[in-house]
C-alpha cells in the first residue's frame, strides 16, 4: 500500500509538471501582455511544487 | 491597530480601483492591490509570503483543471451532444420533461467541477440553442444559462465556497451534500421554469439540423460508464476506505477522463485536449492563486482580522437581513476570496450563536454563485453573453432578466440559514 | 503594440517569477531543513528514534527522536507528546523543557518534542505564519521553527475525497488524514501521519506507558479551551488535577472535560481505548490562532497581545478571557509545565505501584519569573554528545 501511495504521489508529480509545461509553452505563444504577466505568477507555485521545495 | 488595518484596507481597495481603471486584468488589480498592501504594512516585499500565498488552493486548482479535462474529453467524444440531442428527440413533445432534464445536464460539468464557467463553456451553446429552439427570448435564454450556471457550481460534490471556507474554519467537508442538491437543484428548476416555461413547440426538424452530430457508434452506454467510473471511485472509497489507496479528487477525475478515452467512438487527441483545458482555464486558476496571495497579505497586515472582526460582531438580525446582499456583492468584487474571507468569520459567530454551520454555510454557499454576473468580475455573467453571442444590454436586459428567480433564491437561502438549526436532519 | 514590447515584458516577467522562486524557495527550503538544538538534561538516559518501534517510518520526516529519562528506580512511565500541532509553540516548548531539564527519582519519562515532524517543516498558505520564532535565553537569542497543524503535503500527497479514520470509518476533513490529532490509533499501511499513530500506539504497548500527555494550544475563539480532556479512564485525575490547579497556582482556572465517546481519533479517546495507558490532553490558550487576530507576526505568537482578539472578548464571542497583558508564551508554557507535574504527582498518588517522581522542572510560577528561555541551555557550552538535533 505504501508503495501505491508513493506511485500516487509521483503522478501528482507528473500532473504539475505538465501544468508547468503548458504554462511556459502558453507564456511564448500569447500575445497578450497581461496574460503572459499572469501565467508567470502561476507558474510559480506548480514549479516550486515540482522540484518538491514547497 | 485598528487605524493600521483599516489603512491596509484603503490601501488595497484604491489600489485595486485604480488598476482596473488603467484596464488591468481582475487578477492583476488582485495581485497588485496586494503588492500594495504589503509595502503599506511596511514589510517591503514580502517575498516568502507571497509566494505561500500562492499555494493557499493549489491542490483545489488541480480538482478544477482534472475535472474540466474530463468534461472537455466528454464533449469532444460526442457524449454531450449525443444526450442533448436524444434528450429532443425524444421529448420535443412535452414541455415540462424536456425543460427537467436540460436542467439537469446543465448541472453536471459545474457540479463536478464547482465552476459555473466551466457549466457554460461546455453546456453554454447547446443548451441556449436549443432553447431558443423551444421559443424562449434570448434574453431570457441568456438569464438561464447564468442562472443554471450559477447553481451548478454550488451543487455538489463540488463546491468551492463551501470546502474553501470549511477548510479555513477546520471544519470538515462533509455532510454538505444533502442541502447544496435541495438547494441548488430546485434553483436550478425554478430559474428553468420561470424564464422559460411560456414558448413554442420544438421545431425538431431545424433543432436536429444546427445541433452538431455526435459520432454514429455514440450511445448510452458511452456516455454513462465515464461518470460511473468516477462514482465508483468515489463509492470505493467510502465503502473499502481502509483497502483502497488514497486516489485524490485530481485523480479520479483523471482516470474517468481515461475511461472516456477507452470508449470514445473516435480517437481523441489528450494532449491536445489537455493543453487546451489548461490554457482555458488559466484565468479562473489564476484568480485562484492571486486570491491566496492577496489573502496572506491580509491576514499579514491584520485587515483579514479587521474584516472578520467587523463582521461577527454585527448583530445577528442585521446579518440575516443584509447576507442577500453582501454575500453576492462579495462575490463579484473578489470572486473565490469571498468565501475564506467572509465566510470563515461567519461560521465561527453562526457556530457559536447556536446555528447549525453545515447548514447555514451550504446557503450561503448558494448565495455567492450568484453574484458572479455582478462588476467588477462578473466572471460567468460576462462568459454567458459572449457564450451565447447576446446582443441585448447586459444590465437592462440581462441582468434584469435574471433577478426574479435570483431574489426568490437568496430569499429561500435567507431562511435555510435562519432557520438551520430546525433543518439540521438534512446534513447527511 | 509591437512584437518587440510584448517579448520584453514577457522576458522581463518571467525572469522576476524566476527570482520570487528563487527568494522564496531558499525560504522553503532552510525552514524545512533547520535543525533546532536540544541540550538533553543528564535525566536522559537514552534517545531513541521512533522507527525504533515501527521500522517503516525509518527515512521520513516523522522519524522523530524518542527521548528516554529512566530513573532506573522501580515505578510507573509517563508519556508526554509535544508538537502534535506544530502551530503551537507552548506545546514543543514544553516538551522541550522537560528534555532539557528534567531529573527522574522514580519511575520513567518518555518525551516527544516533534510528534508530527513532518508538520513543523512547512509553513500554512493563506495564513502569514512566521517561519521561525526567537525566545532570548541566559545566553543569547534561541531560533526555533514555527510549523502548521498539518504534515507538509510534500510528505503526504494527494489528500483523499474525504478522510475515514481508521478503524472507526469516522468522516474527517480531507485534510485532517494529516493531522495527528485525527489519525489516531494509527493505520499500519495508511499516511504517513497515520502510520505515525500507529507506531506511537506500538510506542505505548512496548514501554508500558501508563499516563499519556498529548500537548495544545487553542484559538480563544474555539470551546475547548484552558482545560484538561481526559478519557474516561483519567478522569479522576483530571479533576483533580484542574481542582489544585485552579485553586492553588493559575491565575486564569483550568477546567476538565470528557473526552467524547463518538468522537474519533483523538488521542484523548483512542490512545485511552488502544492501549492501556490513560490519556490526558491539555490545551492552553494562543491567541495567535484566532482568526479576528490582526497583525500575524511573532510578537502576536510570543506575547499573545491583540486588541482584534480583546476587542472580540467583548463582544462574549470567546471562550477565556483576555486583556492587556495578552496571553505571553511564558505563561502558556508555564501552565503545561505545572498541569504536566500535577499530573503525574496525582498520578502517582492513585497508583502507588507506579509512581513517578520528576525533579528540576520548573512550574508555573518559576517559568514566568524566569522566562520560558532561562530554562533552555547553551548548545555551545555543553559537551557534543548532550547536544542532539531535531
Ligand atoms: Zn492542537
Amino acid at each position: 500500500m505504501t508503495t501505491i501511495n508513493l506511485v500516487i504521489m509521483i503522478i501528482y508529480h507528473i500532473i504539475s509538471v505538465f501544468v508547468v509545461f503548458v504554462l511556459i509553452w502558453s507564456i511564448i505563444k500569447t500575445k497578450d501582455v497581461q496574460e503572459a504577466i499572469l501565467y508567470c505568477i502561476i507558474l510559480i507555485p506548480f514549479t516550486l511544487r515540482v522540484f518538491h521545495i514547497k | 491597530m485598528f487605524i493600521h488595518a483599516g489603512m491596509i484596507l484603503v490601501v488595497m481597495a484604491v489600489t485595486f480601483a485604480v488598476a482596473k481603471l488603467l484596464k488591468l486584468t481582475i487578477e492583476l488589480s488582485m495581485f497588485v492591490a496586494a503588492i500594495a498592501g504589503a509595502l503599506a504594512h511596511g514589510a517591503g516585499i514580502p517575498v516568502r509570503h507571497i509566494v505561500d500565498g500562492a499555494f493557499t488552493y493549489y491542490d483545489v486548482c488541480l480538482i478544477f483543471i482534472t475535472a474540466t479535462f474530463f468534461m472537455n474529453l466528454l464533449k469532444e467524444a460526442g457524449g454531450v451532444t449525443y444526450i442533448i440531442r436524444g434528450i429532443i428527440t425524444t421529448f420535443h413533445r412535452q414541455r415540462f420533461v424536456c425543460l427537467l432534464l436540460l436542467t439537469l445536464v446543465l448541472l453536471i460539468p459545474g457540479a463536478l467541477t464547482g465552476s459555473g464557467a466551466v457549466t457554460v463553456l461546455i453546456m453554454g451553446t447547446m443548451v441556449g440553442n436549443v432553447l431558443t429552439y423551444m421559443g424562449i427570448s434570448e434574453t431570457r435564454t441568456a438569464a438561464i444559462i447564468f442562472l443554471c450556471a450559477a447553481m451548478s457550481a454550488a451543487a455538489p460534490p463540488i463546491n468551492l465556497w463551501a470546502m474553501m471556507a470549511a477548510a479555513g474554519s477546520n471544519m470538515p467537508y462533509v455532510g454538505f451534500m444533502q442541502p447544496l442538491l435541495i438547494i441548488t437543484v430546485s434553483g436550478a428548476l425554478l430559474s428553468m421554469f420561470i424564464l422559460g416555461w411560456k414558448g413554442k413547440a420544438v421545431d425538431l426538424e431545424k433543432a436536429l439540423k444546427e445541433l452538431p452530430t455526435p459520432p454514429e457508434k455514440m450511445n448510452f452506454l458511452r456516455v454513462i460508464i465515464p461518470f460511473l467510473v468516477f462514482f465508483a471511485l468515489v463509492l470505493a472509497g467510502r465503502i473499502w476506505p481502509f483497502q483502497m489507496p488514497i486516489l485524490g479528487l485530481p485523480l479520479m477525475f483523471l482516470i474517468s477522463a481515461f475511461a472516456v478515452f477507452l470508449i470514445s467512438p473516435k480517437k481523441l487527441p489528450l494532449l491536445e485536449i489537455a493543453s487546451t483545458t489548461i490554457r482555458q482555464l488559466i484565468p479562473l486558476v489564476g484568480i485562484m492563486i492571486v486570491v491566496g496571495v492577496l489573502i496572506q497579505i491580509m491576514a499579514l497586515s491584520g485587515a483579514r482580522g479587521l474584516i472578520s472582526l467587523g463582521v461577527v460582531t454585527l448583530p445577528l438580525t442585521v446579518l440575516f437581513a443584509a447576507l442577500w446582499l453582501i454575500l453576492p456583492w462579495s462575490e463579484g468584487l473578489v470572486q473565490y476570496a469571498a468565501a475564506p474571507l467572509l465566510g470563515v468569520p461567519l461560521i465561527l459567530l453562526f457556530n457559536m450563536k447556536g446555528l447549525n454551520p453545515v447548514i447555514a454555510l451550504s446557503a450561503m454557499a448558494v448565495m455567492w454563485p450568484l453574484g458572479d454576473c455582478l462588476p467588477p468580475t462578473a466572471v460567468v455573467g460576462r462568459a454567458t453573453v459572449i457564450e451565447l453571442k447576446y446582443k441585448g444590454s447586459y444590465y437592462g436586459e440581462f441582468v434584469k432578466t435574471c433577478l426574479i428567480p435570483m431574489l426568490i433564491i437568496l430569499f429561500v437561502c435567507t431562511l435555510f440559514i435562519i432557520f438551520s438549526k430546525q433543518l439540521s436532519f438534512l446534513v447527511g | 503594440m509591437s512584437e518587440k514590447y510584448i517579448k520584453t515584458v514577457k522576458i522581463i516577467s518571467f525572469c522576476i517569477a524566476l527570482i520570487l522562486m528563487i527568494m522564496a524557495g531558499r525560504a522553503f527550503y532552510e525552514h524545512r531543513y533547520f535543525k533546532g538544538a536540544i541540550v538533553l538534561s543528564p535525566g536522559v538516559t537514552e534517545v531513541k528514534k521512533l522507527s525504533d518501534y515501527f521500522s517503516p517510518l525509518e527515512g521520513t520526516a516523522n522519524d522523530c527522536n524518542i527521548y528516554i529519562l529512566d530513573s532506573g528506580n522501580p515505578g510507573g512511565t509517563v508519556m508526554v507528546l509535544g508538537g502534535t500541532h506544530p502551530e503551537e509553540p507552548g506545546a514543543n516548548l514544553a516538551a522541550q523543557v522537560l528534555v532539557e531539564n528534567a531529573q527522574l527519582e522514580k519511575g520513567r519519562l518518555i518525551v516527544v518534542i516533534w510528534a508530527n515532524r513532518s508538520a513543523s517543516t512547512v509553513s500554512r498558505p493563506g495564513d502569514a505564519y512566521p517561519q521561525f520564532y526567537h525566545i532570548s535565553t541566559d545566553w543569547g537569542v534561541k531560533k526555533f521553527r514555527m510549523g502548521d497543524r498539518w504534515a507538509n503535503p510534500l510528505d503526504s500527497w494527494p489528500d483523499p475525497e474525504v478522510y475515514v479514520n481508521y478503524p472507526s470509518r469516522q468522516l474527517l476533513a480531507y485534510m485532517d488524514i494529516r493531522n495527528l490529532n485525527r489519525t489516531w490509533p494509527g493505520k499500519a499501511d495508511g499516511a504517513l501521519v497515520e502510520r505515525t499513530c500507529y507506531a506511537f500506539i506500538e510506542l505505548i504497548k512496548e514501554e508500558k506507558v501508563g499516563l499519556f500527555i498529548d500537548l495544545h494550544e487553542a484559538e480563544l475563539e474555539y470551546p475547548v479551551i484552558s482545560t484538561i480532556v481526559a478519557n474516561q479512564n483519567a478522569q479522576e485525575i483530571a479533576a483533580m488535577v484542574s481542582m489544585i490547579l485552579t485553586a492553588f497556582e493559575f491565575k486564569r482556572p483550568i477546567g476538565m472535560e470528557f473526552s467524547p465517546p463518538s468522537l474519533h481519533g483523538l488521542s484523548h479517546r483512542e490512545v485511552g481505548d488502544y492501549s492501556d495507558a490513560l490519556s490526558l490532553l491539555f490545551e492552553a490558550p494562543e491567541p495567535f490562532l484566532d482568526r479576528v487576530r490582526g497583525i500575524t507576526d511573532e510578537h502576536l505568537l510570543l506575547t499573545g497581545k491583540d486588541p482584534f482578539v480583546m476587542k472580540a472578548g467583548e463582544y462574549g464571542l470567546l471562550y477565556e478571557k483576555i486583556d492587556e497583558e495578552g496571553w505571553p508564551i511564558d505563561v502558556r508554557v508555564g501552565r503545561h509545565c505545572s498541569t504536566i507535574l500535577q499530573s503525574v504527582q496525582t498520578y502517582s498518588e492513585m497508583y502507588p505501584d507506579k509512581v513517578v517522581a520528576i525533579s528540576k522542572v520548573p512550574r508555573y510560577a518559576e517559568v514566568i519569573e524566569n522566562g520560558v528561555g532561562h530554562y533552555f541551555y547553551d548548545p555551545d557550552e555543553a559537551p557534543t554528545d548532550r547536544v542532539v538535533y531535531e
